[in-house]
């Protein structure tokens, strides 16, 4: 297999989850052999090329372009068509984020491929490769298989590794001359900075439900949070109600995590919250209500007032 | 203005894993439809686009006959009138659907196209972009916010992503996929309930159409995931709690 890793850089950065779609390639080469190489898409991305550099990669494009500052889902695509019509590259791999959910099913109805999103291991079988995906709510797994010419996947994070020392690559700059396409504008990002760690990578993460019913118990988790230097998430009915900002969203529609420790204050535990946590370690459920679904899949629970809890954790820790 | 709206029946998320797999599997099942949960915020978006100018609102759904009554639901709503692409046996891919309704939008040119960011019951998250690419629209994914210009010719929406907002404007025509924060879906009144019975359904039949017979993503197997261990530990009390937590190493 001939495998493309694209790889979006944000400010010179790319995100932790690129580690994770990096790994998922290795592990497809060393089933299928064959190599991969990466694609770096951003606006002065040179910086970024350290991040992924040392992992066996042949090569590590960099498509670099104004056009490509915004990660908008057109000029993303046309570079990478324009990579693809030069390499023929039999898989694309990215990592699952709204990035890729936004430009990789449009280069995949650009280029008729098929396309799997969220894939969390490969496993070849006599029909060819296999991919694991987690559907309807987390409920059921289903693996698979993509018929075209080129297949497109996108990675779950949570559910691969860290990528394999290897050796180092030639970063080969790509002329590209992007031309603006003017039926889309990107305007701005907004986004409150946030000292605490990523959701997707942190150790320890605290989850808020609706249980929290007043800004003061709210803030005492989020004392909790700062106290244990960990990230802080919630429920939907937590950012419907406009307490969090959409990006804390844990689960089915918003962000899966990883931790060693999840602990989920006043959450019930619908479906749609636990498909995002499944990949959690240790769940410490607080919850009043020991009948909580959250309970199901939880190791360690105090059945109590949060109101409570929480403050006598902040005097002990 | 036109606007077109997808909507996709899903099972209900109350659906035992067990039932949803026979579903897939086309083996008999107790299952209960509903219009993905994104699809009908969709909807609700087409119908207060009417005070920006939309006079046609017309709904399509590629799915089997059975699944009329989700359709006429979320017509109730308010929606002029309705589009089917009927599959029949076969089991479509999204990117046999994105094509299915890549046809319908030709046919129909709408200004925009309304669509559910994802469908609840397999998580693709990517008919809409790819129905984008296909059609060489501009798009925009994950809208929470969306204002259509005075002159009716660009939207500018906000975006949900996983470091917050971002804004683009968009010149129509254009594919939008709608999040959750975007509205609250109406319910359909009584009056509409009735009327929608009467609204006349366009359907096409998948295997007439211009369209792929073969699927690009094939379904190998279903599994039940791995539940997690099932044993727990009850702490009495925060201080119980935290010494558990302390002891497993779990916090300094
Ligand atoms: C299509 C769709 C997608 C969805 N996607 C997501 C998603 O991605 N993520 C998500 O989280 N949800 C999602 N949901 C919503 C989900 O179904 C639940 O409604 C939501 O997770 C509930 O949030 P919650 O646990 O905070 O609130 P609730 O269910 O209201 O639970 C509150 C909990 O707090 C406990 N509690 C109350 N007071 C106290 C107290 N004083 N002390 C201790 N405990 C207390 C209660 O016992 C209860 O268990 C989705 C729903 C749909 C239909
Ligand atoms: N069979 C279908 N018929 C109509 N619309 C669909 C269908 N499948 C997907 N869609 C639309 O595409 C959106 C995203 O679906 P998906 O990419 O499958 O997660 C849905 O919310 C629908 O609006």
């Amino acid at each position: 297999m001939k495998i493309l890793v694209a790889i979006d850089v944000h400010e010179t950065r790319t995100k932790p989850a690129a580690r994770a779609a990096i790994r998922f390639a290795q592990d497809v080469v060393q089933k299928t052999s064959g190599s991969f190489s990466i694609a770096l898409v951003g606006n002065r991305i040179n910086e970024a090329v350290a991040a992924v550099n040392g992992f066996g990669a042949e090569a590590i494009y960099l498509l670099d372009d104004p056009q490509l500052a915004g990660h908008l889902a057109q000029p993303t695509t046309t570079a990478l068509v324009h990579l693809q019509r030069q390499h023929n590259f039999n898989l694309l791999v990215a990592p699952d984020s709204t990035t890729a959910r936004d430009y990789l099913p449009r280069l995949a109805g650009v280029l008729s491929a098929g396309m799997c999103r969220g894939v969390c291991e490969a496993v070849t079988r006599p029909e060819g490769l296999c991919y694991k995906r987690n559907v309807f709510s987390g409920m059921v797994t289903r693996w698979e298989r993509i018929t075209s010419p080129l297949q497109i996947v996108s990675v779950e994070a949570t559910a691969v590794g860290e990528p394999r020392k290897g050796t180092d690559a030639e970063a080969i700059p790509l002329k590209l001359n992007l031309p603006s396409d003017a039926r889309t504008t990107f305007i701005e990002t907004r986004r409150a900075h946030s000292q605490r760690p990523d959701l997707a990578v942190a150790e320890c993460v605290v989850g808020a439900g609706r249980g929290i019913k007043s800004a003061e118990a709210m803030s005492k988790v989020e004392e909790l949070t700062d106290k244990l230097g960990a990230a802080l998430g919630a429920t939907r009915a937590v950012v419907d109600a406009g307490w969090m900002p959409n990006e804390y969203q844990i689960g089915q529609t918003g962000k899966s995590i990883a931790p060693k420790l999840y602990l989920a204050i006043g959450i019930s535990g619908a479906v749609q919250h636990v498909a995002g946590i499944r990949a959690a370690r240790t769940i410490v459920a607080v919850n009043k209500d020991a009948e909580a679904p959250l309970l199901r899949v939880a190791d360690i629970a105090v059945i109590g007032d949060l109101g409570k809890i929480v403050p006598r954790m902040l005097e002990l820790l | 203005m036109k606007v077109l709206v997808t909507v996709k029946p899903v099972a209900d998320h109350n659906t035992p894993a067990s039932e949803w797999m026979a579903l897939q599997k086309k083996e008999r099942a107790n299952v209960n439809f509903i219009p993905n949960e994104f699809d009908l915020i969709a909807v609700e978006q087409a119908l207060r686009l009417r005070d920006s100018g939309a006079d046609d609102i017309c709904l399509v759904s590629v799915t089997t006959e059975e699944h009329l009554p989700h359709l006429r639901t979320a017509l109730a709503m308010g929606a002029d009138r309705g589009i089917v692409v009927d599959p029949g046996q076969r089991h479509l891919d999204w990117h046999q659907i994105a094509v299915a309704l890549k046809f319908v939008v030709e046919k129909e040119k709408p200004d925009i196209v309304l669509m559910g960011k994802q469908a609840t019951d397999d998580d693709a998250c990517q008919v809409a972009s790819m129905l984008a690419g296909m059609l060489d629209w501009p798009q925009a994914t994950f809208v929470s916010r969306m204002d259509v210009a005075p002159a009716g010719d660009q939207v500018t929406v906000e975006r949900e992503t996983d470091d917050g907002i971002d804004v683009l404007r968009v010149t129509l025509p254009a594919v939008i996929s709608c999040d959750l924060r975007l509205n609250e879906p109406r319910y359909p009144t009584l009056p509409n309930l009735m009327r929608s019975r009467k609204i006349p359904l366009e359907v096409y039949q998948y295997s007439q159409l211009p369209v792929p017979d073969e699927p690009n993503v094939e379904v190998d197997s279903y599994e039940l995931p791995l539940g997690r261990n099932g044993v727990i530990t009850y702490a009495a009390d925060a201080d119980e709690l935290v010494a558990i937590l302390k002891e497993r190493k779990l916090i300094d």
